[in-house]
């Protein structure tokens, strides 16, 4: 088809910009995300691509805010960690970002970090 | 069998692009800010686990509507119950405008006859296509198809 590469970069760009979140890659995701998942219309992972863009920029504003109240210009893992503490609708992610408030390690974050 | 099926399953089969993700982390912050690795790597999880998230409740979502497939409505209900309802919005008109980019890419393509059809006049056209089609199925053959092939579809002895 003559279209074809032009209709498939639109499928896969969710913006008109060329930043956007690779479909396959989501779809993926969401079929690991339980076991029962049912089918998926061609057209969720766009709405995904967008929320998620949303859902990042929040998380990375948020945590800039802590980067600045710590009066630096990098921002660290304990800041997005700090964001997701503080905002109720990230309490999913607590579990998550439990290991970096309290020590920094950037490796295995798979494994449950035992306390000694 | 991959070493990580016998720890248990983990959620590292598929992950978002760094590249990509470090480009649109960079793009909401002032230039001359720089982001510890850590924190980028941090953040993909973070999508990834929100992924999961909306993904298993839009799962919920459609089973109750008694659904066999995923569609956007489902996922924008699910953004809403979680708490993210003022994303949808903007997810909404992010996916209408896919659809219309879409429709459009259609348009200059094999569906056009030359001349420039408005949208409306595409979708006639794209409805009109798909009542003939019906049509064409309705009448073409000699009885609609039987749910179960209990009945006998021939003559009676």
């Amino acid at each position: 088809m003559r279209q074809a590469s032009a209709y498939s970069k639109m499928l896969s760009g969710g913006r008109s910009g060329p930043h956007a979140l690779p479909l396959a890659r989501i779809k993926k995701i969401m079929k690991n995300s339980s076991e029962d998942v049912k089918m998926i219309s061609g057209e969720a992972p766009i709405v995904f691509s967008k929320a998620c863009e949303l859902f990042i920029e929040e998380l990375t504003k948020r945590a800039w805010a802590m980067t600045l109240q710590g009066k630096r210009r990098t921002m660290q893992r304990e800041d997005v960690a700090s964001a997701v503490i503080t905002t109720d609708i990230f309490d999913f992610l607590i579990n998550l970002v439990s290991d970096s408030a309290h020590d920094h390690c950037p490796a295995q974050e798979s494994l449950p970090v035992l306390e000694p | 069998m991959e070493p990580m099926d016998i720890v248990g399953r983990t959620k590292e089969d598929a992950s978002l692009p760094k590249a990509t993700m470090t480009k649109i982390i960079k793009e909401m912050l002032p230039p001359d800010v720089r982001v510890a690795r850590d924190a980028q790597d941090l953040l993909i999880e973070c999508c990834v686990e929100f992924i999961n998230l909306i993904s298993s409740e839009s799962n919920e979502v459609c089973n109750r509507e008694e659904k066999r497939t995923i569609a956007p409505e489902h996922v924008l209900k699910a953004l809403e119950v979680l708490g993210f309802g003022e994303y949808i919005e903007e997810v909404y008109a992010a996916y209408e405008q896919h659809r219309h980019e879409t429709m459009d890419t259609m348009r200059s393509g094999k569906w056009s006859n030359g001349a420039e059809m408005t949208e409306e006049e595409a979708l006639a056209e794209q409805q009109r296509m798909f009542a003939e089609a019906r049509a064409r199925m309705n009448g073409g053959g000699s009885a609609p198809k039987q749910s179960d092939a209990e009945t006998q579809p021939t003559s009676n002895s």
